[in-house]
Formats: structure tokens, C-alpha cells, sequence
């Protein structure tokens, strides 16, 4: 459960500190190709190395950046703007009551093994994704299949118990593996337009482009992935072309040296992270909406967001991101109106204010937003303690006993304010229409009516403001300029990398 | 009494850094948690050495920090100190066994790397400014308390404490009078020394995060907050890195021109 929420970032707690331990990062050596553009190798340049490399067994968001769609493929994928697309499966039946799902197998797909594609390896995928002992984070996602049958090898079947409108979604992340390859955890046997080179543990994946693809040829000869701890030695990296992109910027001030140069193109994409300021809904004073919109309004975020980010990200008002279907400006809901607030604090009773202490994870930018909140709400007379926990503990505390206030936490993954449905989680939103919204949702018989639902859920939550959802992180890549082809909006840390072309 | 000139330079440091505390008590140029000054202003104008990325004025921030890293500084000195010299005196005169044990114990608290302790401290307690004292004034006990014990274990094995005892002079006051005499110009310089890396060691631990929490404005918080800016905004990293500097240095000197003031030898040769 914890790899919907804070996945990446206990990596990002331990950079910190690797970053205090050697202050002299180390680039890694410098491979300038000179291949021919068309077939070039790409050097991309990543802070996410995987733990391993299954992603059921707790391989990270690493492993997600650098396989998913590259060296494995799913039935169904989903595109860097969000849409669901057949991949392996050519195409898909749904049975009118919307228990059965059958899933044609497109034809010729082979395993980098050479072993056609059957649908035994696609029941045995989704039963490693849902089986006891896995760490997948979509795992529940699941729990309405009732029996996964293979009639033919071309054909697999699958019956729920309920309906689930996000089964075929939820699909797009089921790596589909040969039931026979073992030692996942450290190689693969998948579908996809590249196989596993090398992985030298500390510094680079490479990928080799897979001769016997079904699909089209890569337009590059093969990547490889270059790991670094430390964010100064990534862009150091990259501007003496020891690599040619960077998947992701974490700071907005490294970026000074790559805007005004010719030779680097910065982008500014649309991630899936969320910054929140997280109430705990149950208790007092936090229970009172009136109480969590005028929190919501005391706020500053659009100043926050520049504190941080200076221009890049964008505020949303809610949970949905944009590359979700069912996202809504809804930044106007609970404007930035420091009157406004202090009228909602005295409906609720609070004219005077109050005091919480805000549990805050001890990476960035959790401390320096939580400064920023306990100078904005003084404002309006609410006095912020703040107290810095690590991820650990935030984990334990916050996450599992519920002993809490309120919290700073980044929720990474797309289309989770189905969240805000479930009584029991960490942060204690119970609406019983908003529950009611989020099932009937899932049952949906189109994703027509289940967009609708979600957008009333949106709303809903954001007129309740069960959580102040600060801002959305952008998604920075930098490239070479003579780079083309790769995706710049990072979704749940996918990183397809076969489109990519030198020049 | 002659001064040495880096005895002298040392104090004008360290009382530099002692002004502008108390100065930061009756007036700042800002309040330090204020956000209006725009993201990282550079030095010059209204904010004379210019804001960080929150908007906060970083001069009344480092005016507030002098405030810490004095506080912890002589806090942990106090706290060091009282606990080392009493472990040590006891150390000192106890018998064979409890000399044994507590320098067992003494020998495992020096082992452990001050960080390391500060981070166990602050597990149990929460991170807050009383923790990084208690922190850094324990791992200091432990050597404050090494030094002691060989210092008066000196002093007990003189032919003069011998006649003094056989003349029917107290325990305690052979303490009094005649081993507090002899081992507190040593044990100063020590302390004064153990000040300089106590105000390092919070810096280190704030830097780490484990400081007093935000939004204090300890100058390793600081120092750990500009770097990732460093590039575009360097004075916010450099500041409080050259007031750690002239305040550990002005320590130090101050430590040495102790010596000095202590050692016969060594005024003599001047």
C-alpha cells in the first residue's frame, strides 16, 4: 500500500543524505556514440534505479521507468496522454452484464525467450500480480476477478464478481511475463521492443533492441540507462553529454543552465504527484468542512507552488490531474481569499483560531511547504507546530494509526481520488454519497457514466475540501536539442523510450 | 597578564557572533517567517542579503541563527561538561572496579560517532532544539569525562596530596583544593575547543534534518535549504557558511589563547 503513496520518495529521503556524505558526486564515464543518427544508442540519465527489476516483489518505481512498454508490454497500454490502448490484446469483448471479460491475444507475439505468447502466460501474470506474497501496487485493483480461464491459446477469459469499468485500465500495468522464466528479480523474459543488455548494479541498464518484435522497430539501436544519486551529477552529466535526456527534475534551479542554451530543450509536462495537505477528517477541529475550506482559503498556493517550482506545475483545486479523464479546474472552489477564510473560521466557532501540529515528512519540499503553511495560517490566528518525521515513521504513525492532525504527503499515482470512497483510509474522508459515487462508478457500464461519477466525486471532495491539495508537480525533462520522440508527460513514472531518435 | 593577538582576534569573533544575537533579541530587519520578499531576491535594496526561495529575508534569518548556534553551544558545553567532569571525578577516585566499569562506558560512548548519537537522541525525543543540546552535550561527556579522570588520577598519584591526606585532609577537600586547581586550565581549553565542534555538530545535524525542526533558522537548515539553489542563488549558501566559519574559528582561537594563558612553559617562552 505503500507504493501508491510515498513509493519513490523514501529513494528521495536517502538521496538527501548521500547527498550530504559525498558532496563530490561522480559522473559516470562519458560513451560518446558515433553511430550512424538513425540507429544511435540513447544515454538517458535517471535518479530511480531499480531495487530489482520485478515489480511485483518491490522493484520501484525504477523498474517501472525503465521496463514497462519497453521491455515488457501489458494487454492494454496507456499513452503518455493518458489514454487506454490495445497493446497485446487485439481485442476485447465485454459481456452484457460486464462480469466477463474476453480478451483476444494478438497473433505472433514472441517472448524474448522465442516462445510464442499464450494465454497461459497471461493467467499466470495476473495471478502473480494479485497472489498473496505481491507488492504490486494494483494489487486491489483486482479483487473483483473471480476466475481468470484460458479456453483456447489465443483466448483468455476473464469473470468478476462485480463489475470493474477499470479492469482493462488496470490491465495497461500488468507486465505480461513467460509463465516458465525464473530469477525475475534480476532478468526478464518479456514481449516488448527491447531485452535487458546489462544491468551493472549502481550505474547502468542498458536496453538492446528485440530482433523478433511483433510490433514496429524501434527507432533507436538501444538505451541505457545511467544511474545517479545525486541531482548536480545527473545535470553535470548531461551538460558534458555523457547523457543525452533526464527523466525527471526534481528542482526548478538547476534548470537555469539548460533554459537559455541552445543546445538543451527543457519540458514542462504534466505529472501525476500531488502535494496535500492532508487532514486527519475524523477529529476535531479537522471533522468541520467549514473548518478544512477555511484552512483551503488561508493558503497562498499559487505562491507556494512559484515558491518551489518558480513557474513550472500547475494548481488543480483537487485530486484529478489533467491526463485523467474525469479532471475539472477546480481551483476556484476554495479561492486564496485570507477574508474569506477568517469568515468560515468564525461560522465554525473558531474566530480566535486554534492550534494542530502538522506532521511532516522530513524530505523535500515537505519542510519548506510546511514552513510556508505555518506562516500563511498565523494569519488568520491558527498556529502551526510543526513536527518532522521521517518516511518510516510518517508510515506507521500517520498511515496505519491514524495519530495525526494533519500531514504533508505527495500521492504519485493518476486516477486515485477513488481514495476519497474509502472510509478507511489514512486521511478519514467518510461521505456516504461520495462512497456511494466512487462503487457505482466501478460498476459503471461506460466509462461515459463513470467519467460523470468521478466528476461529482471531484466535486464534491473539493466543496468538502476533505484535503488541501496544494499543487501538482510538473514533469521537467531535459534533452539535447537534437533529440526527438520521447514522452514528456510522466505518468505513474512510465518512460517509453522507443520512439526516441538522435538527431 | 599579556593577551596573544589570536587570543584577541578570537574574542573579537566570537563576540562579533555574541553582538548579533543579541542584537536579533530587541531588532530584526524582518520577521523571519515573513514570505513577502519574493523568491530568491538577490543581495542589495530591501533585503540586504537578499531571500530565499520562500521569500524570507535571509539576514533576519541569520541573526536568528546566531541566536541557536549559541544557545547550543554553550548549552551542550553545560551539559558536557557538568556530566563529564562529575563521571570523570568519580572515574578518578572510585576503586579498581567502578574505575573499570565507567571507563567501559565511557570508552563505548566515545566509539559511537556524535551524529549517530544525536540520531538515536532524537529518535526517542522528537527533533527540537533541547535534543540536539542533549545530544551533543552526551557524546561530549564522554570525552570531557576521559580527560578528567586522567587529569585528576595525575594529580592523586603527587607526593603533595600523599601528605595532605596523611595530615587528615578530607576527600572532598583535596577535591576543592587541590585537584579542581590543578586539572581546570586543561579542562577549559577542552571545553572551550568541545564549543567550537558542538556548533558544527548542530549545524551538521540540522543539515541532515534532524535539528531543531522548521521553520527554525539554524544555519545548517539554512546552508541545507540553499543547496539546492546554490547555482542561482549562492549567497544563501554562503552567508551562513562564513558565520559558522568566523564563529568555530573565533572559538578556537580563543580555546588556544587559554592554553597559553594555562601553560608556564609556554608563557615563558614568549
Amino acid at each position: 500500500m505503500s507504493g501508491i503513496l510515498v513509493s519513490s520518495k523514501i529513494v528521495g529521503a536517502a538521496l538527501v543524505l548521500s547527498l550530504a556524505l559525498a558532496a563530490c558526486g561522480t559522473g559516470s564515464g562519458g560513451t560518446t556514440s558515433t553511430a550512424p543518427p538513425a540507429a544511435a544508442t540513447i544515454e538517458i540519465g535517471s535518479l530511480y534505479e531499480p531495487q530489482n527489476l520485478d515489480n511485483t516483489a518491490g522493484g520501484g518505481q525504477g523498474v517501472t521507468e525503465v521496463f514497462n512498454g519497453n521491455v515488457y508490454e501489458g494487454l492494454f497500454k496507456l499513452t503518455d496522454a493518458g489514454k487506454v490502448e490495445n497493446l497485446l490484446a487485439e481485442s476485447h469483448k465485454v459481456s452484457p452484464d460486464g462480469l466477463t471479460y474476453t480478451f483476444t491475444l494478438r497473433k505472433g507475439v514472441k517472448f524474448h525467450s522465442g516462445k510464442p505468447l499464450t494465454s497461459a502466460d497471461v493467467k499466470y501474470s495476473i495471478e502473480k500480480v494479485t497472489a498473496k506474497d505481491s507488492q504490486s501496487a494494483r494489487k486491489s485493483g483486482f479483487k473483483p476477478v473471480k476466475s481468470i480461464e484460458t479456453p483456447d491459446d489465443a483466448t483468455v477469459v476473464v469473470k468478476l464478481a462485480s463489475r470493474s469499468i477499470s479492469l482493462v485500465y488496470n490491465l495497461s500495468y500488468v507486465w505480461i511475463i513467460n509463465s516458465a522464466a525464473k530469477n525475475l528479480t534480476t532478468t526478464e523474459d518479456g514481449t516488448g521492443p527491447y531485452k535487458l543488455g546489462a544491468w551493472k548494479r549502481g550505474s547502468t541498464l542498458s536496453l538492446d533492441r528485440f530482433d523478433g518484435y511483433w510490433g514496429a522497430k524501434p527507432t533507436n539501436k538501444g538505451v541505457v540507462f545511467h544511474y545517479f544519486t545525486d541531482a548536480t551529477a545527473l545535470n553535470n552529466a548531461l551538460l558534458t553529454n555523457a547523457v543525452d535526456i533526464v527523466t525527471s527534475e526534481q528542482s526548478p534551479d538547476a534548470l537555469a543552465q539548460f533554459k537559455d542554451n541552445k543546445d538543451y530543450r527543457v519540458s514542462d509536462g504534466h505529472s501525476t504527484t500531488k502535494l496535500l495537505l492532508a487532514f486527519n477528517d475524523r477529529k476535531a477541529p479537522f471533522d468541520k468542512p467549514l473548518v478544512r475550506k477555511a484552512v483551503t482559503s488561508a493558503i497562498d498556493n499559487a505562491k507556494l507552488l512559484e515558491s518551489i517550482w518558480a513557474g513550472y506545475g500547475s494548481l488543480i483545486g483537487s485530486m484529478v490531474p489533467p491526463t485523467d479523464p474525469w479532471y475539472e479546474d477546480l481551483t476556484k472552489v476554495n479561492p486564496y481569499d485570507v477574508n474569506l477564510a477568517k469568515k468560515e473560521l468564525a461560522e465554525a466557532g473558531y474566530a480566535k483560531g486554534f492550534a494542530f501540529t502538522l506532521d511532516t515528512p522530513n524530505y523535500d519540499p515537505h519542510p519548506t511547504a510546511a514552513a510556508f503553511i505555518k506562516s500563511e495560517l498565523a494569519k488568520v490566528g491558527i498556529t502551526v507546530t510543526i513536527n518532522v518525521i521521517t518516511a518510516d515513521e510518517w508510515y506507521s504513525k500517520v498511515y496505519k494509526n491514524r495519530d495525526f492532525a494533519a500531514t504533508l504527503q505527495e500521492h504519485v499515482n493518476d486516477r486515485d481520488v477513488v481514495w476519497y470512497g474509502d472510509p478507511d483510509f489514512y486521511w478519514g474522508y467518510d461521505n456516504p454519497q461520495v462512497t456511494k459515487w466512487v462503487a457505482e462508478a466501478e460498476q459503471a457500464e461506460t466509462t461515459e457514466v463513470q467519467t460523470e461519477l468521478l466528476k461529482k466525486v471531484n466535486r464534491q471532495i473539493a466543496e468538502d475540501a476533505a484535503s488541501d491539495w496544494l499543487y501538482l508537480y510538473p514533469q521537467i525533462v531535459v534533452a539535447s536539442s537534437d533529440l526527438s520522440g520521447y514522452p514528456i508527460n510522466g505518468l505513474n513514472s512510465q518512460f517509453y523510450v522507443y520512439g526516441i531518435k538522435k538527431g | 597578564m599579556k593577551r596573544s593577538p589570536t587570543f584577541l582576534i578570537g574574542c573579537v569573533l566570537v563576540a562579533l557572533v555574541c553582538a548579533v544575537a543579541v542584537v536579533s533579541l530587541l531588532w530584526l530587519p524582518y520577521d523571519p517567517s515573513d514570505t513577502s520578499g519574493g523568491r530568491l531576491v538577490p543581495p542589495g535594496g530591501a533585503h540586504w542579503l537578499g531571500t530565499d526561495k520562500l521569500g524570507r529575508d535571509l539576514l533576519s534569518r541569520l541573526m536568528v541563527g546566531a541566536r541557536i548556534a549559541l544557545t547550543v553551544g554553550f548549552g551542550s558545553v553545560l551539559v558536557g561538561g557538568v556530566l563529564g567532569v562529575t563521571a570523570g571525578l568519580l572515574a578518578g577516585f572510585a576503586t579498581r572496579w567502578l574505575d573499570d566499569t565507567i571507563s567501559a562506558v565511557l570508552d563505548i560512548l566515545i566509539a559511537f560517532p556524535t551524529l549517530l548519537l544525536a540520531m538515536l537522541v532524537v529518535a526517542v525525543r522528537q527533533a527540537s532544539l533541547g535534543s540536539a543540546v542533549l545530544a551533543i552535550g552526551l557524546a561530549m561527556s564522554a570525552i570531557v569525562a576521559r580527560l578528567t579522570r586522567v587529569l585528576v588520577k595525575r594529580v592523586l598519584a603527587q607526593d603533595y596530596i600523599t601528605a595532605s591526606r596523611t595530615s587528615g585532609t578530607s576527600w572532598p577537600r583535596v577535591v576543592t583544593e587541590h585537584v579542581l586547581p590543578n586539572i581546570w586550565p586543561t579542562l577549559l581549553v577542552n571545553l572551550a575547543l568541545q564549543l567550537g565542534l558542538a556548533v558544527l555538530a548542530e549545524a551538521s545535524l540540522s543539515y541532515l534534518g534532524l535539528g531543531p525542526p522548521p521553520p527554525n533558522a539554524s544555519w545548517g537548515r539554512l546552508l541545507q535549504e540553499a543547496q539546492a539553489t546554490v547555482l542561482t542563488a549562492p549567497t544563501g549558501a554562503i552567508a551562513p557558511g562564513v558565520l559558522l566559519v568566523v564563529l568555530v574559528v573565533g572559538v578556537n582561537l580563543v580555546a588556544d589563547g587559554f592554553r597559553d594563558l594555562a601553560d608556564p612553559t609556554r608563557r615563558r617562552s614568549r
